[in-house]
C-alpha cells in the first residue's frame, strides 16, 4: 500500500496502532513461497492477547518457506475508511490484501464474532460462501473453540480445523504445497485435506432438516470421514511454545508474557465448554515452564508473566514451581500472576508470595450461590472453601474480591439466586470481622453475574436458556438483594446478548444466511454493547423465516439428533447424557484425577494415559 | 545515575502515542538489561520522563527524556545496549550523564521546530501559499478553533508562532518550516498552525508533521534556540 495513502487512513482513525504492524518480535521474511493470513475477527488488542494465535504465529513462521501475517477485524472507523478509500483490507506485516494469500484462517473464539468475519471478507473482495470461489481465491478456513460446532458457520469455509491446531496447520501447509506441486484441483485438494485427523470439510456433508429440524447429516463425497475426530496434541511438553511473543506498542488486553501452563481441566463443571473441549489434560514440566518464562521475558521486556490455563490451581507441580518462579522473576521486578484460580487449591504463602512484587486483583468464580446449585453444575466448592480462601486473602493485606456467578442454570430457582447475595455478604463479614489494624481500607466485594448460555458438548447441551424476562427479573430480585452487603457491588452482563450466543452456540447450517443477513443490515463487533443491533437481528432472523427463541429457549430431547455431532469431540454423547441425568439429581461427579469417570468411553484408556505422561 | 538522551521517531513507529513510547523504551531497557532504578511502593515503576509528548502520527529527529540508573554506565554504551533493543523507527541518537545542575527537562523546554509537508486536495497556486504565510506572521492575530478543557474556543495563536517559512511548494504540496514555542504550560500545535494555512487558502489539505528540533534553555548540553 502507498505510504501516503496509508498515512491518510491512519491519520483518520482511532487507535492508529492497531494498523501499524512493526511490534517487536514481529517475523520479517524476505523470500517465502508460501503465505499464510491469520485473521483475529476481532481488534487488534484482543486479538493479539489470544494465546492460540501467538502459537500458530510461531509455528507458521518457523517453517521454511511459509510466512504468516496477521490481520485484525478493523473497527468500524476503519472499515469505513476502506470503503471510502476503496482499499482492502491488509495484513500488519506486508501490508497485503488477504485475496494474496495461499491461506486465509480465521480463529473462531466466541459466536458474536462471526459477523466480523463478513467484514473481513467483504473488505478483501473474497465472496462470502465457499461454494462460490474458484481455486483462484485463497483457501479460507477456520479453527479455534467455536469449531465444536461448525454448522452456522460451515458454508463461508472451505475447511474448518476441530481442536488443536498447531499441528493440524503445518500439515495443511504441507498438504496444500503437494497438491500445488501434483496440480490437483481443488476438490482434490480438499479431499486430501479430509483425511488430516482434526479436518473437517462442509462442502462434502449435507445435513438434511424436516419440519423445522435438523434430522441427519447426510455425506455428499464417500471418501470423507463419517465424523471428524477432535485434533489433539499428545505430549504439550515437547511441542513448541511461543519462542518470541510479540510486544504491541499499544496496550492490548493481555499485555504480558503467557506462558501455558497445561491445557485441559479435570474438575468437569458441567456447563464449562473448555472443560469438554480440552480434555484430557495435559501438562507440561515445570523445568520447561521456569526456562519458557525467562526467555520470554528477556526478548519481550514485559514485567508480568501470567500462568495461563483453565485452572492453574489444579497443576500438579505448583507448589513447587510457584516460588521458584516468583523468585527467579522478582530479581528482575517481574511480577507473576494466575489468571484462574481454584478456590480450593489457594494457599496462604502464595497468596504472600505473590505480594511480594506487585499487587494483582482476586477474583473467585464459585458460579452459583447455594450448595445444590453448585452440585448441579458440578463446581466442587464449598462456601466454606471460598470463606476460607478470602479470609486468607483478606488478612494478607487485599482488601477487595471480585466474584463471578452466573444465573439461569438448570433448576435455579429464587432460592439459589438471594444465595449469591448471601455469599457476598459472608464474604463481606470475612473482612470486617478482622482487627481493624490486621486488614486495609477501601473494602469492596464486586458480584459479576453473566447469563447462562447452554453450550454444545457440555452436559447442557439439552438445556433451554431462560428467557430474557425471567432473567431480567432474577436480575432485579438480586440487585435488592445486594443493597444491604457493606462494600457490595453488583454488575450484571446484558442479557440480550447471551440470546444471541445461545443461539449461534447451538446453531445449524440454517443460520448462515441469517449471518450474511444481519451483515448486510449493519451487524458488527456484537459482543460490544455499543454495536450490538437487536432489530437489525430479529430482521435477519425473520426474514429467514427462523426465530431466536426456537434456537435459545427450546429445551431439546436427549434423543434427539443435534447438528453438531457431525463432530466426534472425544468425550462421548453417553457420557454427556449420564452428567446431564446426575445434574438434575444434584448428583456430584469426581475431579478425574481421583479416577476416570469414563467420559471417553472405550478410548478411555488410551486418552488417560496421555493425560498421565 | 542520571542519563539524559534523545531518540529519533520514524514513519514506521509514528502513529503510537505517547503511552505507547513510554512503555516502548521501558520494554527496550529492560531487553537491554540495563540496570534501571525503580520507584518504590507496590508498583514499582523505572524512573524515566520525557521533555515533552510528541503526537500521535508525527515523526521527529530528537525526542528528549531521562532515565535513572542504579549503575553508571558510559554513555556511549548506553546507547549501544539499547538501540538493538528498540523496534524498527525509534534509535537513540545522543545521549549524556548529567547531575542535578540540570533541572528536570519538562522545565527547561522552550520550543520546538517542525517540518510540515501539507497536501492540498485542489491544486493551488505556490504564490497563494507562500502569501498566506507570510499573512499569517505578518497581518495581526492568527484566530483558529481550540481544543480546551471547557470545549473549543477561538484563540490567537500568533504569539506561540516563531518563525514560519515555505521551504518547497508546488500546486500539491508545501513543506513548510516552522518554529513553535513549547512548555509544560502549552504551545503551539502543528495542527492549529496548518488549520491557520488552510482557512486563508480556503480549501482542505492533509498534512504529515516532522519536528526536527527540540529547543531548550539553561543547559549547554541541550540543544538551543537559534
Amino acid at each position: 500500500m502507498d505510504a501516503i495513502l496509508l498515512d491518510k487512513l491512519l491519520s483518520r482513525v482511532e487507535k492508529p496502532a492497531r494498523y501499524l504492524g512493526n511490534e517487536w518480535n514481529m517475523t520479517k521474511k524476505e523470500s517465502y513461497d508460501f503465505r499464510f493470513a491469520l485473521c483475529f475477527p476481532d481488534v487488534y488488542e484482543i486479538g493479539m492477547s489470544h494465546q492460540g494465535s501467538r502459537i500458530l504465529y510461531h509455528v507458521l513462521n518457523s517453517m521454511d518457506g511459509v510466512y504468516c501475517e496477521r490481520c485484525y477485524a478493523p473497527w468500524t472507523d476503519m472499515e469505513r475508511a476502506l470503503i471510502e478509500a476503496n482499499e482492502p483490507l491488509f495484513t500488519l506485516e506486508t501490508k497485503s490484501p488477504l485475496r494474496d494469500f495461499d491461506v486465509v484462517g480465521f480463529s473462531l473464539l466466541y459466536e458474536m464474532c462471526y459477523t466480523n468475519v463478513l467484514t473481513m471478507l467483504k473488505l478483501s473482495d473474497i465472496p462470502f460462501l465457499a461454494r462460490e470461489r474458484d481455486a483462484s481465491y485463497p483457501l479460507i478456513v477456520a479453527g479455534g473453540p467455536c469449531t465444536v460446532n461448525p454448522e452456522p458457520i460451515a458454508p463461508f469455509f472451505d475447511a474448518i480445523l476441530i481442536g488443536d491446531g498447531e499441528e493440524m496447520e503445518p500439515e495443511i501447509v504441507n498438504c496444500m504445497r503437494k497438491a500445488k506441486a501434483d496440480g490437483a484441483t481443488k476438490r482434490e485438494l480438499l479431499e486430501r485435506l479430509s483425511k488430516i485427523e482434526g479436518i473437517y470439510v462442509p462442502s462434502f456433508y449435507e445435513p438434511v432438516f424436516e419440519n423445522g429440524r435438523y434430522v441427519r447429516t447426510e455425506r455428499t463425497n464417500a471418501n470423507a470421514p463419517e465424523r471428524v475426530r477432535r485434533r489433539i496434541v499428545r505430549n504439550l511438553d515437547m511441542t513448541p511454545y511461543v519462542g518470541k511473543q510479540l510486544v504491541p506498542h499499544m496496550q492490548i488486553v493481555h499485555d504480558r508474557v503467557a506462558v501455558e501452563v497445561m491445557r485441559g481441566c479435570t474438575r468437569g463443571c458441567r456447563f464449562c465448554q473448555a472443560g469438554y473441549i480440552y480434555r484430557p489434560v495435559r501438562e507440561r514440566k515445570k523445568d520447561t515452564l521456569l526456562k519458557q518464562a525467562r526467555d520470554l521475558v528477556r526478548c519481550t521486556g514485559y514485567d508480568e508473566v501470567s500462568l495461563l490455563s483453565l485452572s492453574t490451581g489444579d497443576y500438579s507441580e505448583l507448589h513447587e514451581l510457584l516460588p521458584r518462579i516468583i523468585d527467579d522473576m522478582a530479581e528482575q521486578k517481574v511480577s507473576v500472576s494466575l489468571p484462574s484460580l481454584r478456590i480450593d487449591s489457594l494457599l496462604k504463602e502464595d497468596l504472600e508470595k505473590m505480594q511480594t512484587v506487585r499487587k494483582g486483583g482476586l477474583t473467585f468464580a464459585p458460579e452459583a450461590g447455594t450448595q445444590r446449585m453448585r452440585d448441579v453444575i458440578n463446581k466442587n466448592v464449598t462456601e466454606e472453601d471460598l470463606l476460607r480462601a478470602v479470609t486468607d486473602a483478606f488478612t494478607s493485606g487485599w482488601c477487595g474480591v471480585k466474584l463471578y456467578f452466573m444465573i439461569g442454570l438448570p433448576t435455579e430457582t429464587d432460592e439459589d439466586i438471594l444465595g449469591i447475595a448471601d455469599l457476598a455478604r459472608k464474604v463481606s463479614a470475612c473482612f470486617y470481622r478482622l482487627p481493624k489494624e490486621q486488614r486495609g481500607m477501601g473494602f469492596r466485594v464486586t458480584v459479576s453475574v453473566s447469563t447462562f448460555v447452554p453450550k454444545p458438548w457440555t452436559a447442557f447441551q439439552w438445556v433451554g436458556q431462560n428467557e430474557q424476562e425471567e432473567i431480567r427479573r432474577k436480575q432485579q430480585l438480586l440487585k435488592t438483594a445486594m443493597k444491604g452487603v457493606r462494600g457490595g457491588e453488583l454488575h450484571c452482563h446484558p442479557s440480550v446478548l447471551s440470546v444471541l450466543e445461545a443461539v449461534f452456540s447451538r446453531g445449524d447450517r440454517r443460520l448462515a444466511p441469517v449471518l450474511i443477513d444481519a451483515f448486510e443490515l449493519g451487524c458488527r463487533f456484537d459482543s460490544w454493547a455499543e454495536h450490538f443491533k437487536p432489530d437489525a437481528w430479529a430482521e435477519a432472523f425473520s426474514k429467514n423465516g427462523l426465530t431466536m427463541d426456537e434456537y435459545a429457549y427450546r429445551e431439546r430431547d436427549p434423543e434427539e439428533p443435534l447438528p453438531w455431532e457431525i463432530v466426534d469431540a472425544l468425550t462421548t454423547v453417553a457420557y454427556l447424557k449420564r452428567e446431564w441425568n446426575r445434574a438434575r439429581e444434584a448428583r456430584t461427579t469426581k475431579d478425574c484425577r481421583e479416577g476416570c469417570n469414563g467420559c471417553f468411553g472405550e478410548r478411555c484408556e488410551d486418552y488417560c494415559r496421555i493425560s498421565k505422561e | 545515575m542520571r542519563i539524559i538522551a534523545a531518540f529519533q521517531k520514524n514513519k514506521e513507529i509514528s502513529y503510537t502515542s505517547h503511552l505507547d513510547v513510554q512503555r516502548t523504551l521501558q520494554r527496550a531497557f529492560r531487553r537491554a538489561e540495563l540496570p534501571l532504578a525503580y520507584s518504590k511502593g507496590f508498583n514499582p515503576h523505572p524512573k524515566l520522563s520525557f521533555a515533552t509528548a510528541l503526537a500521535t502520527g508525527y515523526t521527529s529527529d530528537g525526542e528528549w527524556f531521562e532515565v535513572e540508573l542504579d549503575r553508571a554506565i558510559e554513555p556511549q554504551t548506553f546507547i549501544e545496549r539499547v538501540n538493538p533493543a528498540l523496534p524498527d523507527g525509534m534509535r537513540i541518537v545522543q545521549a549524556f550523564e548529567a547531575d542535578d545542575s540540570i533541572d528536570t527537562l519538562s522545565k527547561l523546554i522552550r520550543a520546538a521546530r517542525y517540518e510540515l509537508t501539507v497536501h492540498f486536495e485542489t491544486p493551488v497556486s505556490p504564490k497563494d501559499v507562500r502569501d498566506a504565510v507570510q499573512s499569517i506572521m505578518e497581518d495581526g492575530p492568527v484566530i483558529v478553533d481550540k481544543k480546551t478543557k471547557s470545549g473549543v474556543k477561538p484563540a490567537d495563536i500568533r504569539p506561540d508562532i516563531l518563525e514560519a517559512s515555505v521551504k518547497d511548494v508546488s500546486d500539491t504540496f508545501a513543506i513548510l518550516d516552522v518554529v513553535g514555542t513549547l512548555t509544560a504550560a502549552g504551545g503551539l500545535r502543528a495542527e492549529t498552525f496548518v488549520r491557520a494555512l488552510s482557512d486563508r487558502l480556503h480549501l482542505n489539505c492533509f498534512f504529515t508533521a516532522h519536528r526536527t528540533a527540540l529547543c531548550f534553555e539553561g543547559s549547554d548540553r541541550l540543544p538551543r534556540l537559534r
